[in-house]
């Protein structure tokens, strides 16, 4: 009898305090855009659209402002100025031009300008007009749009992550 | 007790005494226990595991401690201890993908996470040290965290500016301004206008009832084959319009209609248009052809929108500052029409039009282009005959523009203007669920699903509600209700107060003869002077540093484009030379831009070595071409130079190429690193670029819509 009530004891302890680990954390929700701070639909598919985060909306806004004119074939402002350059300026979302370069590369060639890395002059250089952040979102947003998609190449160091 | 028995313990109570010692030990270790099994202590040595995996390990673990970490904000009254879990949310190696939750690190934002905390954009609970209670809503606590998706509502919270960063938060802000939300609703930082909707004391002498009844069943002229209405001005995403849909019974139809054309308004005289030149026209063709290219000259598109229909598709056309006008010619009266042209403030004196300077035989063509071409004939064939206003109708009618909350933006004889018909929502943005009234709605029980459903559907969760529809796009619905949620009352402690960027109103009313001309064509409808007025045209706050005074009298008497890619969009307002000598003095007076020293450089001598230097900068070096046309080849992006030696000023050149910047923030045009050499030859060169004999560009004008009209200063697609 006695054991009996050493175990209903022990029982009722471990479901006391055991009942209150049981809540598990939430789950994100279904809709990929709920947790998007801004998004844009995919430049060649506007069905599909695409989810960007702080940096990458900031992208977004100072591409608009500064660099559509010339790496987008229609714009605020109606026709774009792409076709009247030679060489033709990438599109912003083309993949399969810009996947092939790295961030360096990029940051290097719209802070100094085209003529800095050996490319047109048409490209000016925003290096003091633009901060080295936003440089970065702009690239961050570029990334973000591509297609086909960006896979960023491995981290440095990333050989040491398992050990 | 005996001593003998001293010691001897019965056997029972021995064992109870056992049974009860085990208890006791075991009650004594459950705390501990219970304690190293606390959610968030589980979560400090799996981050501890979890840093030990990781390269960085040292950076990782520097500023662990085994505690709860607290980051408390007194002026703000936050209290935040989310990095007790969220421990990486400073480690710039963890901002990736694949770091497991919550250890990941915050993406980089203007504000410091360590200085700042959590809850202060995310919302939850600060104090909470388990997982569900600082996320979800929970018995003792109704605030659960804020979606990313309405984030922005947080910045707008403080930020009672417009912040470029947050555009959601932006566009939320305008539509509430739009929609006239501010007429029934009290709203943080969105004051009420001069003018709503129209003033209605005179609407009698502008419409006949039968329109008035059509317009308050269905107030769109223009819908597609669902009966929607595809608005597609300057922006993409469209503005809905302004006049909700009440959903109005045959009675209450008949019954305003017949209160509204009843109001005693201020008779419209005879036809201002002398009768002469309308005899004299009488019997000629062509009038009403002349006066669509004269409409068309005057750029009415700029502010009205007009219908397009093109392949079977309808779309408006045309700016949203005016209203739309595809079937005008169908609703108002032709001697209103005429004395409205000749001037808009002696019956609206709020109104934007500007007063054009008319010739009688120009106003009498427009008035024919208008009422003969702008209408519609099956416009008001489903109207039943209406026949006289009766007093009981006009009786029912007047109730009912008061119960209807029509006087809330709209004036009518005798009724006293209404303001706050709708709850206050100036703080709707920090309720509580129990200050929510869900009824039997069937949606989840949270503040976003709430502002959601009542915007949506106002009478599911409340079915006695008077609000009336708006359609909303699913973008502009997340964008109000972001601009709703930011919202939260007034600083609930001082020193949030002092946290608070203001929104700053700017205004800009000169008096004066310049003020005179300035309100007579409305300059501030479009362009903006040091912060007040329209977005649609250029910024003028510093024409003065930039435009020559002879150019700019030019240019006021007979607009041209200046940017190849962009649909001029100037009304020719057929100006006097008094009056766009007045204005030309004052902008090269008043508007200076301080970047820009006009004493210095007037006097400067080129030599003809500057101008062949600053051409070959300009072809080689820097390459300008790419973004600025002159003669027929060049680029879009930048204004045409072809006459920029008649149209700039030397000092603005010189100050534009130093740092375009300065100038005008935010303009495309990046600074760069030019010698003060290669500055003196490039604006040597640009002085050079004169055209004689200005021709007006007449595939510019917007013809039945052919060109999309464009807006210069949008920054989004």
């Amino acid at each position: 009898m006695t054991r009996r009530w050493a175990l209903f004891a022990c029982v009722s302890l471990a479901l006391a305090f055991g009942g209150s680990c049981a809540r598990k954390a939430a789950s994100a929700g279904p809709d990929p855009l709920r947790n998007a701070y801004d998004s844009e639909p995919d430049w060649n598919d506007p069905q599909k659209v695409i989810p960007l985060n702080y940096a990458q909306a900031q992208g977004k806004r100072i591409f608009y402002a500064q660099c559509v004119w010339c790496h987008a074939d229609s714009t605020p402002a109606g026709p774009s100025n792409r076709s009247n350059l030679n060489p033709v300026p990438a599109l912003m979302n083309d993949g399969t031009v810009l996947n092939s370069e790295s961030d360096d590369y990029l940051q290097n060639i719209i802070t100094l300008g085209g003529s800095a890395v050996s490319k047109s002059a048409m490209m000016p250089p925003y290096g003091q007009t633009l901060t080295q952040e936003e440089i970065r979102d702009v690239i961050a947003y570029t990334r973000a749009m591509a297609q086909p998609p960006y896979q960023p190449p491995a981290r440095a160091g990333s050989k040491y992550t398992s050990r | 007790m005996p001593a003998e028995n001293m010691g001897q313990v019965s056997s029972g109570l021995r064992r109870a005494f056992a049974i009860a010692s085990v208890i006791f030990v075991i009650a004594l270790a459950i705390s501990p226990v219970k304690d190293s099994l606390l959610q968030w202590k589980r979560y400090k040595r799996a981050y501890v595991k979890f840093a030990e995996t990781r390269p960085d390990t040292k950076k990782l673990l520097a500023d662990y401690r085994p505690d709860i970490d607290q980051i408390w904000i007194p002026e703000m009254g936050v209290v935040d201890r989310c990095t007790t879990c969220h421990q990486g949310i400073t480690q710039s190696s963890l901002l990736d993908a694949s770091v497991p939750e919550p250890f990941p690190a915050h993406a980089p934002i203007p504000h410091r996470v360590r200085e700042w905390g959590c809850v202060v954009c995310h919302r939850g609970q600060g104090p909470a040290t388990e997982v569900a209670e600082a996320h979800e809503t929970t018995l003792a606590w109704e605030q659960p965290l804020l979606p990313v998706r309405y984030i922005q509502a947080s910045c707008g919270t403080c930020h009672r500016a417009d912040l470029p960063q947050a555009p959601k938060l932006t566009r939320g802000r305008q539509l509430l301004a739009t929609l006239n939300c501010v007429g029934c609703h009290r709203l943080q930082g969105i004051d009420r206008p001069d003018m709503l909707g129209p003033d209605l004391t005179g609407i009698g002498t502008k419409v006949s009832r039968q329109w008035i009844y059509k317009w308050l069943k269905e107030p769109r002229t223009v819908t597609d084959s669902n009966g929607n209405t595809v608005v597609n001005g300057y922006d993409s995403e469209g503005t809905p319009p302004r006049m909700p849909q009440f959903h109005l019974t045959e009675a209450e139809l008949r019954a305003l209609s017949a209160y509204l054309i009843t109001q005693p308004g201020k008779p419209v005289g005879p036809n201002p248009i002398d009768p002469r030149v309308m005899a004299a026209w009488k019997n000629r063709p062509g009038a009403a052809d002349q006066g669509e290219a004269l409409f068309r000259q005057m750029f009415c598109s700029t502010c009205h929108s007009f219908a397009v229909t093109r392949a079977g598709e309808t779309t408006l056309i045309g700016g949203d500052i005016g209203s739309e006008l595809t079937k005008v010619g169908s609703k108002v009266n032709t001697d209103w029409l005429a004395a409205w042209l000749r001037d808009p403030q002696s019956y609206l004196p709020h109104s934007k039009m500007p007063r054009y300077q008319w010739t009688d035989e120009d106003l009498y063509k427009v008035t024919q282009y208008i009422t003969a071409k702008l209408t519609d004939s099956d416009l008001l064939t489903d109207v039943p005959s209406l026949g006289a206003p009766t007093p009981a109708e006009i009786q029912l009618g007047r109730r009912l523009f008061v119960d209807k909350g029509c006087a809330s933006c709209h004036v009518a004889t005798g009724v006293p203007p209404q303001h706050d018909l709708g709850p206050d929502l100036s703080a709707e943005g920090g309720k509580d669920l129990s200050q929510l009234e869900f009824s039997q709605a069937k949606i989840p029980r949270n503040l976003i699903a709430y502002i959601q459903a009542k915007i949506t559907d106002p009478a599911s969760v409340n079915p006695t509600a008077r609000m009336p529809l708006y359609h909303l796009a699913p973008a502009d619905l997340d964008a109000v209700t972001t601009a709703l949620l930011s919202m939260t009352g007034p600083p609930a402690t001082s020193g949030m107060q002092k946290l608070q960027v203001p929104r700053v109103e700017a205004f800009f009313h000169p008096t004066g003869e310049f003020g005179r001309v300035y309100e007579r064509y409305k300059c501030y409808a479009c362009h903006q002077f040091d912060g007040f007025g329209g977005t649609l045209a250029p910024d003028l706050s510093y024409e003065g540093s930039r435009a020559q005074r002879q150019w700019l009298i030019s240019f006021l008497k007979s607009p041209q484009t200046l940017r190849p890619t962009l649909v001029l969009r100037m009304p020719q307002f057929n100006m006097s030379d008094q009056d766009a000598a007045t204005l030309a003095d004052y902008i090269g007076m008043v508007l200076q831009s301080p970047a820009a020293d006009s004493s210095a450089m007037e006097a400067v001598k080129f030599t003809p070595q500057d101008i062949a230097l600053g051409k070959q900068l300009y072809e080689v070096k820097y390459q300008c071409q790419s973004c600025h046309t002159i003669g027929s080849t060049g680029g879009y992006v930048g204004p045409n130079l072809t006459n920029a030696g008649n149209w700039l000023k030397p000092v603005w050149i010189e100050a534009w190429l130093r740092n375009p910047q300065a100038l005008v923030p935010g303009t495309i045009e990046p600074k760069r690193s030019m010698t003060e050499d290669e500055i003196r030859a490039l604006t040597a060169y640009l002085l050079t670029l004169r055209q004689t004999g200005q021709t007006r560009s007449a595939s510019r004008i917007i013809k039945g819509g052919a060109n999309r009209p464009a807006s210069e200063t949008e920054g989004q697609r």
